[in-house]
Protein backbone atom coordinates (compact mmCIF):
# COMPACT_ATOMS: atom_id res chain seq x y z
CA UNK A 1 0.00 0.00 0.00
CA UNK A 2 1.34 3.77 -1.24
CA UNK A 3 2.13 6.00 2.01
CA UNK A 4 -1.03 8.15 1.84
CA UNK A 5 -3.01 6.41 -0.42
CA UNK A 6 -6.58 6.28 1.61
CA UNK A 7 -6.65 3.17 3.11
CA UNK A 8 -10.12 3.24 5.14
CA UNK A 9 -12.74 5.85 4.45
CA UNK A 10 -15.98 6.22 6.11
CA UNK A 11 -19.10 7.94 4.75
CA UNK A 12 -22.53 8.62 6.67
CA UNK A 13 -21.58 5.96 8.86
CA UNK A 14 -24.59 6.01 11.28
CA UNK A 15 -25.18 3.10 13.93
CA UNK A 16 -28.17 3.03 16.89
CA UNK A 17 -28.63 0.29 19.87
CA UNK A 18 -32.31 0.28 20.59
CA UNK A 19 -32.85 4.21 21.06
CA UNK A 20 -29.29 5.38 21.56
CA UNK A 21 -27.87 7.10 18.69
CA UNK A 22 -24.03 6.01 19.06
CA UNK A 23 -22.85 6.94 15.68
CA UNK A 24 -24.26 9.91 13.37
CA UNK A 25 -23.36 10.05 9.96
CA UNK A 26 -19.76 9.84 10.94
CA UNK A 27 -17.19 11.03 7.90
CA UNK A 28 -13.80 10.07 8.22
CA UNK A 29 -10.80 9.22 5.51
CA UNK A 30 -7.29 7.75 6.63
CA UNK A 31 -4.49 7.97 4.71
CA UNK A 32 -2.20 4.66 4.43
CA UNK A 33 0.69 4.85 7.30
CA UNK A 34 -0.87 7.13 9.89
CA UNK A 35 -1.34 6.96 13.75
CA UNK A 36 -4.61 7.85 14.17
CA UNK A 37 -6.29 8.18 17.91
CA UNK A 38 -10.46 8.57 18.11
CA UNK A 39 -10.66 10.06 21.16
CA UNK A 40 -13.82 10.87 23.21
CA UNK A 41 -16.06 10.13 26.35
CA UNK A 42 -17.42 6.62 27.62
CA UNK A 43 -20.19 5.67 26.07
CA UNK A 44 -19.58 8.49 23.12
CA UNK A 45 -19.29 5.38 20.64
CA UNK A 46 -14.92 5.01 19.87
CA UNK A 47 -15.43 1.11 20.28
CA UNK A 48 -18.64 0.62 18.30
CA UNK A 49 -17.09 2.68 15.03
CA UNK A 50 -13.48 0.34 15.56
CA UNK A 51 -15.90 -3.24 16.38
CA UNK A 52 -18.58 -1.42 12.86
CA UNK A 53 -14.59 -0.86 11.05
CA UNK A 54 -13.74 -4.70 11.69
CA UNK A 55 -17.14 -6.39 11.07
CA UNK A 56 -18.09 -6.97 14.60
CA UNK A 57 -20.99 -4.80 14.61
CA UNK A 58 -23.38 -4.25 11.70
CA UNK A 59 -24.04 -0.66 10.54
CA UNK A 60 -27.13 0.75 10.41
CA UNK A 61 -26.06 3.37 7.37
CA UNK A 62 -23.62 4.62 5.02
CA UNK A 63 -20.72 3.03 3.89
CA UNK A 64 -17.45 1.30 5.11
CA UNK A 65 -14.63 1.04 2.92
CA UNK A 66 -11.45 -0.90 3.30
CA UNK A 67 -8.41 -1.11 1.53
CA UNK A 68 -6.20 -3.98 2.99
CA UNK A 69 -6.76 -6.83 6.15
CA UNK A 70 -7.72 -5.18 9.51
CA UNK A 71 -6.62 -6.69 13.05
CA UNK A 72 -8.37 -5.68 16.29
CA UNK A 73 -6.94 -5.52 19.58
CA UNK A 74 -9.34 -5.85 22.28
CA UNK A 75 -9.42 -3.53 25.12
CA UNK A 76 -9.30 -6.90 27.65
CA UNK A 77 -7.18 -8.67 25.31
CA UNK A 78 -9.30 -11.99 24.59
CA UNK A 79 -6.02 -13.93 24.64
CA UNK A 80 -6.90 -17.61 25.03
CA UNK A 81 -6.47 -18.84 28.46
CA UNK A 82 -5.64 -22.72 28.21
CA UNK A 83 -3.23 -21.59 25.31
CA UNK A 84 0.45 -20.48 25.78
CA UNK A 85 1.62 -17.43 24.80
CA UNK A 86 3.31 -19.23 21.61
CA UNK A 87 0.23 -20.64 20.81
CA UNK A 88 -1.59 -17.47 20.88
CA UNK A 89 -0.27 -16.11 18.34
CA UNK A 90 0.74 -19.49 16.26
CA UNK A 91 -3.07 -20.97 16.79
CA UNK A 92 -4.54 -18.59 14.15
CA UNK A 93 -2.34 -18.62 11.59
CA UNK A 94 -1.60 -22.41 11.94
CA UNK A 95 -5.50 -23.38 11.61
CA UNK A 96 -5.23 -21.39 8.61
CA UNK A 97 -1.68 -21.95 7.59
CA UNK A 98 -2.39 -23.23 4.09
CA UNK A 99 -3.83 -19.33 3.12
CA UNK A 100 -1.17 -18.10 5.37
CA UNK A 101 1.92 -19.80 4.19
CA UNK A 102 0.70 -20.73 0.23
CA UNK A 103 1.37 -16.69 -0.51
CA UNK A 104 5.22 -17.46 0.53
CA UNK A 105 5.44 -20.61 -1.77
CA UNK A 106 5.37 -22.79 1.49
CA UNK A 107 3.33 -26.26 0.92
CA UNK A 108 4.60 -28.43 3.04
CA UNK A 109 2.87 -28.22 6.69
CA UNK A 110 5.97 -29.18 8.61
CA UNK A 111 7.58 -26.15 7.41
CA UNK A 112 4.54 -23.97 7.62
CA UNK A 113 4.82 -24.38 11.15
CA UNK A 114 8.56 -24.43 11.64
CA UNK A 115 7.81 -20.90 9.75
CA UNK A 116 4.74 -19.62 11.64
CA UNK A 117 6.53 -20.51 15.16
CA UNK A 118 9.69 -18.83 14.03
CA UNK A 119 7.89 -15.45 12.58
CA UNK A 120 5.95 -15.42 16.31
CA UNK A 121 9.50 -15.65 18.07
CA UNK A 122 10.71 -12.78 16.57
CA UNK A 123 7.39 -10.70 16.97
CA UNK A 124 8.12 -11.80 20.80
CA UNK A 125 11.51 -10.69 20.49
CA UNK A 126 10.63 -7.67 18.92
CA UNK A 127 8.22 -6.56 21.67
CA UNK A 128 10.20 -7.54 24.13
CA UNK A 129 7.92 -10.60 25.74
CA UNK A 130 9.70 -13.58 23.84
CA UNK A 131 11.27 -14.37 27.76
CA UNK A 132 7.22 -15.55 28.05
CA UNK A 133 7.28 -17.62 25.42
CA UNK A 134 6.16 -20.77 27.19
CA UNK A 135 3.76 -19.42 29.76
CA UNK A 136 -0.15 -19.01 30.24
CA UNK A 137 -1.98 -15.60 29.76
CA UNK A 138 -3.16 -16.14 33.25
CA UNK A 139 0.84 -15.32 34.84
CA UNK A 140 1.27 -11.93 32.78
CA UNK A 141 1.01 -8.63 34.27
CA UNK A 142 -1.62 -6.57 32.21
CA UNK A 143 1.76 -4.65 29.98
CA UNK A 144 2.85 -8.10 29.26
CA UNK A 145 -0.82 -8.94 28.41
CA UNK A 146 -1.08 -6.69 25.97
CA UNK A 147 1.84 -6.62 24.05
CA UNK A 148 0.87 -10.46 23.59
CA UNK A 149 -2.41 -8.71 22.01
CA UNK A 150 -0.44 -6.91 20.13
CA UNK A 151 1.80 -9.92 18.69
CA UNK A 152 -1.37 -11.74 17.52
CA UNK A 153 -2.91 -9.09 15.73
CA UNK A 154 0.37 -8.47 14.15
CA UNK A 155 0.65 -12.03 13.83
CA UNK A 156 -2.82 -12.09 10.67
CA UNK A 157 -0.19 -9.08 8.78
CA UNK A 158 -2.96 -6.80 8.78
CA UNK A 159 -2.72 -3.14 6.73
CA UNK A 160 -4.77 -1.62 9.61
CA UNK A 161 -4.75 -2.32 12.76
CA UNK A 162 -7.54 -1.28 14.99
CA UNK A 163 -6.89 -0.82 18.82
CA UNK A 164 -9.86 -0.54 21.68
CA UNK A 165 -8.44 1.35 24.64
CA UNK A 166 -5.38 0.21 24.32
CA UNK A 167 -3.94 1.62 27.87
CA UNK A 168 -7.54 0.84 29.71
CA UNK A 169 -6.35 -0.59 33.71
CA UNK A 170 -2.27 -0.28 32.60
CA UNK A 171 -0.13 2.44 34.48
CA UNK A 172 1.84 5.65 33.09
CA UNK A 173 4.77 4.20 32.57
CA UNK A 174 3.33 1.04 30.43
CA UNK A 175 1.00 3.19 28.82
CA UNK A 176 4.37 5.07 27.66
CA UNK A 177 5.68 1.65 26.79
CA UNK A 178 2.79 1.00 24.45
CA UNK A 179 2.79 4.09 22.81
CA UNK A 180 6.43 3.64 21.83
CA UNK A 181 5.28 0.11 21.15
CA UNK A 182 2.97 1.30 18.43
CA UNK A 183 4.98 4.10 17.14
CA UNK A 184 7.69 1.08 16.62
CA UNK A 185 5.46 -0.89 14.99
CA UNK A 186 4.14 1.70 12.33
CA UNK A 187 7.59 2.70 11.80
CA UNK A 188 9.03 -0.45 11.14
CA UNK A 189 5.83 -2.07 9.03
CA UNK A 190 4.07 1.03 7.80
CA UNK A 191 0.91 -0.55 9.56
CA UNK A 192 -2.20 1.79 9.97
CA UNK A 193 -3.32 2.14 12.91
CA UNK A 194 -6.40 3.68 14.77
CA UNK A 195 -6.64 3.77 17.95
CA UNK A 196 -9.83 4.59 20.24
CA UNK A 197 -9.01 6.18 23.33
CA UNK A 198 -10.30 8.21 26.46
CA UNK A 199 -6.80 9.39 27.31
CA UNK A 200 -5.99 12.41 25.11
CA UNK A 201 -2.34 12.07 26.68
CA UNK A 202 -1.27 8.53 25.55
CA UNK A 203 -3.09 9.79 22.05
CA UNK A 204 -0.80 13.07 21.59
CA UNK A 205 1.76 10.29 22.57
CA UNK A 206 1.19 8.10 19.97
CA UNK A 207 -1.06 9.63 17.22
CA UNK A 208 -0.32 11.58 14.08
CA UNK A 209 -4.26 12.95 13.98
CA UNK A 210 -6.95 12.88 16.85
CA UNK A 211 -10.48 12.59 15.66
CA UNK A 212 -13.13 13.65 18.29
CA UNK A 213 -15.99 11.64 18.43
CA UNK A 214 -19.51 11.78 20.15
CA UNK A 215 -20.69 12.68 23.63
CA UNK A 216 -21.75 10.36 25.71
CA UNK A 217 -25.16 9.05 24.11
CA UNK A 218 -26.55 12.09 22.97
CA UNK A 219 -25.96 10.52 19.04
CA UNK A 220 -23.86 13.98 18.05
CA UNK A 221 -20.45 12.26 16.95
CA UNK A 222 -19.02 15.20 14.46
CA UNK A 223 -16.36 12.50 13.00
CA UNK A 224 -15.93 14.42 9.73
CA UNK A 225 -12.12 14.13 9.27
CA UNK A 226 -9.44 13.55 6.89
CA UNK A 227 -6.14 12.08 7.71
CA UNK B 1 -27.27 -65.15 58.57
CA UNK B 2 -25.63 -63.87 55.23
CA UNK B 3 -22.27 -64.56 55.04
CA UNK B 4 -20.08 -61.07 54.59
CA UNK B 5 -17.49 -62.46 52.18
CA UNK B 6 -19.93 -64.15 49.98
CA UNK B 7 -22.57 -61.03 49.91
CA UNK B 8 -19.86 -58.78 48.75
CA UNK B 9 -18.94 -61.44 46.12
CA UNK B 10 -22.37 -61.69 45.01
CA UNK B 11 -23.07 -58.14 45.05
CA UNK B 12 -20.33 -57.18 43.60
CA UNK B 13 -21.43 -59.12 40.23
CA UNK B 14 -23.64 -56.55 39.55
CA UNK B 15 -20.82 -53.86 39.54
CA UNK B 16 -19.36 -54.69 35.69
CA UNK B 17 -23.03 -53.77 34.37
CA UNK B 18 -23.22 -50.99 36.62
CA UNK B 19 -20.12 -49.70 35.39
CA UNK B 20 -21.18 -50.67 31.47
CA UNK B 21 -24.14 -48.25 31.93
CA UNK B 22 -22.23 -45.51 33.51
CA UNK B 23 -19.23 -45.46 30.82
CA UNK B 24 -21.70 -46.34 28.22
CA UNK B 25 -24.38 -43.29 29.12
CA UNK B 26 -21.73 -40.86 30.26
CA UNK B 27 -19.96 -40.83 27.09
CA UNK B 28 -23.14 -40.49 24.93
CA UNK B 29 -24.28 -38.13 27.36
CA UNK B 30 -21.83 -36.08 27.11
CA UNK B 31 -21.35 -35.96 23.14
CA UNK B 32 -24.97 -35.58 22.71
CA UNK B 33 -24.95 -33.53 25.48
CA UNK B 34 -22.28 -31.06 23.42
CA UNK B 35 -24.14 -31.77 20.08
CA UNK B 36 -27.23 -30.35 22.07
CA UNK B 37 -25.82 -27.30 23.11
CA UNK B 38 -24.04 -26.24 19.94
CA UNK B 39 -27.23 -26.93 17.81
CA UNK B 40 -29.34 -24.76 20.37
CA UNK B 41 -27.37 -21.78 18.77
CA UNK B 42 -28.61 -22.47 15.61
CA UNK B 43 -31.99 -20.89 14.83
CA UNK B 44 -33.31 -23.83 13.58
CA UNK B 45 -31.98 -26.08 16.31
CA UNK B 46 -33.14 -23.83 19.26
CA UNK B 47 -36.76 -24.75 19.63
CA UNK B 48 -35.96 -28.72 18.61
CA UNK B 49 -33.58 -29.11 21.05
CA UNK B 50 -35.12 -27.21 23.81
CA UNK B 51 -38.59 -29.30 23.58
CA UNK B 52 -36.02 -32.69 23.51
CA UNK B 53 -34.41 -31.16 26.70
CA UNK B 54 -37.96 -29.89 28.02
CA UNK B 55 -39.43 -33.60 27.54
CA UNK B 56 -36.51 -35.51 28.96
CA UNK B 57 -36.50 -34.08 32.14
CA UNK B 58 -39.71 -33.42 32.68
CA UNK B 59 -40.74 -37.28 32.78
CA UNK B 60 -39.53 -40.39 35.07
CA UNK B 61 -36.17 -41.76 33.57
CA UNK B 62 -37.99 -45.17 34.53
CA UNK B 63 -40.40 -44.20 32.18
CA UNK B 64 -37.93 -43.67 29.65
CA UNK B 65 -36.14 -46.43 30.16
CA UNK B 66 -39.67 -48.76 29.96
CA UNK B 67 -40.72 -46.85 26.46
CA UNK B 68 -37.16 -47.69 24.98
CA UNK B 69 -36.63 -51.70 26.08
CA UNK B 70 -40.29 -52.44 25.80
CA UNK B 71 -41.27 -50.55 22.17
CA UNK B 72 -38.27 -50.29 20.64
CA UNK B 73 -38.87 -54.09 18.79
CA UNK B 74 -42.73 -52.67 18.06
CA UNK B 75 -41.85 -49.27 16.99
CA UNK B 76 -38.37 -50.02 15.28
CA UNK B 77 -37.89 -53.40 14.63
CA UNK B 78 -34.92 -53.40 16.86
CA UNK B 79 -35.15 -55.97 19.79
CA UNK B 80 -32.37 -54.00 22.79
CA UNK B 81 -30.76 -55.81 25.16
CA UNK B 82 -30.80 -54.34 28.84
CA UNK B 83 -27.59 -53.48 28.66
CA UNK B 84 -28.23 -51.44 25.27
CA UNK B 85 -31.72 -50.26 26.22
CA UNK B 86 -29.88 -48.75 29.87
CA UNK B 87 -26.95 -47.38 27.91
CA UNK B 88 -29.19 -45.61 25.52
CA UNK B 89 -31.64 -44.09 27.66
CA UNK B 90 -29.48 -43.17 30.53
CA UNK B 91 -27.30 -41.83 27.73
CA UNK B 92 -29.94 -39.52 26.08
CA UNK B 93 -31.60 -38.71 29.23
CA UNK B 94 -28.16 -37.55 30.55
CA UNK B 95 -27.48 -35.54 27.50
CA UNK B 96 -30.24 -33.22 28.68
CA UNK B 97 -28.93 -32.65 31.65
CA UNK B 98 -25.48 -32.18 30.15
CA UNK B 99 -26.41 -29.62 27.66
CA UNK B 100 -27.91 -27.42 30.04
CA UNK B 101 -24.22 -27.33 31.74
CA UNK B 102 -22.72 -26.55 28.69
CA UNK B 103 -25.21 -24.43 27.69
CA UNK B 104 -24.42 -22.27 31.08
CA UNK B 105 -20.57 -23.06 30.21
CA UNK B 106 -20.86 -21.32 26.70
CA UNK B 107 -22.89 -18.51 27.95
CA UNK B 108 -20.13 -17.94 30.82
CA UNK B 109 -17.56 -17.57 28.58
CA UNK B 110 -16.71 -13.81 27.39
CA UNK B 111 -18.30 -12.88 23.65
CA UNK B 112 -14.84 -11.43 23.45
CA UNK B 113 -13.31 -15.09 22.97
CA UNK B 114 -15.76 -15.42 19.62
CA UNK B 115 -15.30 -12.13 18.40
CA UNK B 116 -11.33 -12.75 19.01
CA UNK B 117 -11.93 -15.84 16.90
CA UNK B 118 -13.51 -13.91 14.32
CA UNK B 119 -11.13 -11.41 14.44
CA UNK B 120 -8.56 -13.82 13.98
CA UNK B 121 -10.37 -15.76 11.04
CA UNK B 122 -10.43 -19.22 12.71
CA UNK B 123 -12.80 -21.54 11.26
CA UNK B 124 -15.69 -22.41 12.82
CA UNK B 125 -15.08 -25.66 13.42
CA UNK B 126 -12.05 -24.69 15.18
CA UNK B 127 -13.64 -21.74 17.48
CA UNK B 128 -15.60 -24.52 18.81
CA UNK B 129 -13.24 -27.76 19.07
CA UNK B 130 -9.98 -25.87 20.06
CA UNK B 131 -11.24 -22.28 21.40
CA UNK B 132 -14.97 -22.89 22.90
CA UNK B 133 -15.21 -26.11 24.24
CA UNK B 134 -12.07 -26.62 25.95
CA UNK B 135 -12.79 -23.85 28.37
CA UNK B 136 -16.12 -24.79 28.67
CA UNK B 137 -15.22 -28.13 29.65
CA UNK B 138 -12.75 -27.17 32.32
CA UNK B 139 -14.66 -24.55 33.79
CA UNK B 140 -17.58 -26.42 34.39
CA UNK B 141 -15.97 -29.75 35.54
CA UNK B 142 -17.41 -29.76 38.95
CA UNK B 143 -20.97 -29.84 37.55
CA UNK B 144 -20.51 -32.57 34.72
CA UNK B 145 -18.48 -34.62 37.73
CA UNK B 146 -22.44 -34.14 39.75
CA UNK B 147 -23.82 -35.60 36.59
CA UNK B 148 -21.42 -38.33 36.46
CA UNK B 149 -22.58 -39.04 40.32
CA UNK B 150 -25.73 -38.55 39.79
CA UNK B 151 -25.90 -40.94 37.10
CA UNK B 152 -24.30 -43.61 38.26
CA UNK B 153 -27.21 -43.72 41.23
CA UNK B 154 -29.62 -43.46 38.61
CA UNK B 155 -28.15 -46.34 36.93
CA UNK B 156 -29.80 -48.62 39.71
CA UNK B 157 -33.23 -48.20 37.78
CA UNK B 158 -32.05 -50.80 35.44
CA UNK B 159 -33.22 -53.40 37.82
CA UNK B 160 -36.59 -52.82 36.85
CA UNK B 161 -36.44 -54.09 33.59
CA UNK B 162 -34.48 -57.02 34.82
CA UNK B 163 -30.77 -55.75 34.96
CA UNK B 164 -28.80 -57.34 37.61
CA UNK B 165 -26.56 -54.26 38.90
CA UNK B 166 -25.44 -53.47 42.15
CA UNK B 167 -28.68 -52.91 43.69
CA UNK B 168 -30.62 -55.64 41.82
CA UNK B 169 -28.12 -57.74 42.89
CA UNK B 170 -28.49 -56.74 46.27
CA UNK B 171 -32.20 -56.96 46.28
CA UNK B 172 -31.70 -60.92 45.26
CA UNK B 173 -29.46 -61.77 47.62
CA UNK B 174 -31.78 -60.14 50.50
CA UNK B 175 -34.97 -61.51 49.37
CA UNK B 176 -32.78 -65.08 48.96
CA UNK B 177 -31.97 -64.83 52.39
CA UNK B 178 -35.29 -62.43 53.83
CA UNK B 179 -32.62 -60.25 55.28
CA UNK B 180 -32.40 -56.63 53.87
CA UNK B 181 -29.80 -55.07 55.92
CA UNK B 182 -25.81 -56.71 55.03
CA UNK B 183 -26.91 -56.82 51.33
CA UNK B 184 -28.60 -53.18 50.91
CA UNK B 185 -25.16 -51.70 52.48
CA UNK B 186 -23.08 -53.86 50.42
CA UNK B 187 -24.36 -52.65 47.87
CA UNK B 188 -24.21 -49.15 49.47
CA UNK B 189 -20.91 -49.74 50.01
CA UNK B 190 -20.31 -50.13 46.50
CA UNK B 191 -21.78 -47.25 44.96
CA UNK B 192 -19.85 -45.07 47.70
CA UNK B 193 -16.43 -46.18 46.54
CA UNK B 194 -17.51 -45.69 42.86
CA UNK B 195 -18.41 -42.26 43.70
CA UNK B 196 -15.40 -41.61 45.84
CA UNK B 197 -13.26 -43.04 42.81
CA UNK B 198 -15.29 -40.61 40.45
CA UNK B 199 -14.50 -37.42 42.68
CA UNK B 200 -10.96 -38.15 42.79
CA UNK B 201 -10.36 -38.50 39.02
CA UNK B 202 -12.70 -35.39 38.94
CA UNK B 203 -10.09 -33.71 41.56
CA UNK B 204 -7.23 -35.24 39.11
CA UNK B 205 -8.38 -33.23 36.34
CA UNK B 206 -9.62 -29.85 37.93
CA UNK B 207 -6.39 -29.20 39.18
CA UNK B 208 -5.37 -28.86 35.36
CA UNK B 209 -8.07 -26.15 35.08
CA UNK B 210 -5.39 -23.58 36.75
CA UNK B 211 -3.19 -22.52 33.21
CA UNK B 212 -0.06 -21.21 34.92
Amino acid sequence: MKKNACILRLTDVSKTFGEMNVLNSVNIEIKAGNIVGVVGPSGGGKSTLLRCIQGLESIDSGKIEKYGRTGFMFQDFQLFPHMTVLRNLTFAPLVRSIAYTSELGITDKREAKNYIENEAMQLLRTLWIDHKASAYPSSLSGGQKQRVALARSLMMKPNILLCDEPTSGLDQTTSAEVASLLNKVNTDSGITILIASHDREFLKLVSNTIIPIGTAGDGTSPGHSTT
Amino acid sequence: MIDLLKGIKYVGSGVTLTLELLTGAFIIGFVLGGIFSIARRTRVGRPIVSGIVSVLRGTPVLLQLSVIFFTSASLTGIKLSILSAGIVTFGINSAAYVSEIFRSGIESLPRGQFEACQTLEIPRYHTWLRIILPQVFLNTLPSLINEMVALLKETAVVGMIGGMDITRSAQALAAEHYEYFIPLCIAGSYYYVLVMIIEWIGRKIEKKRVYT
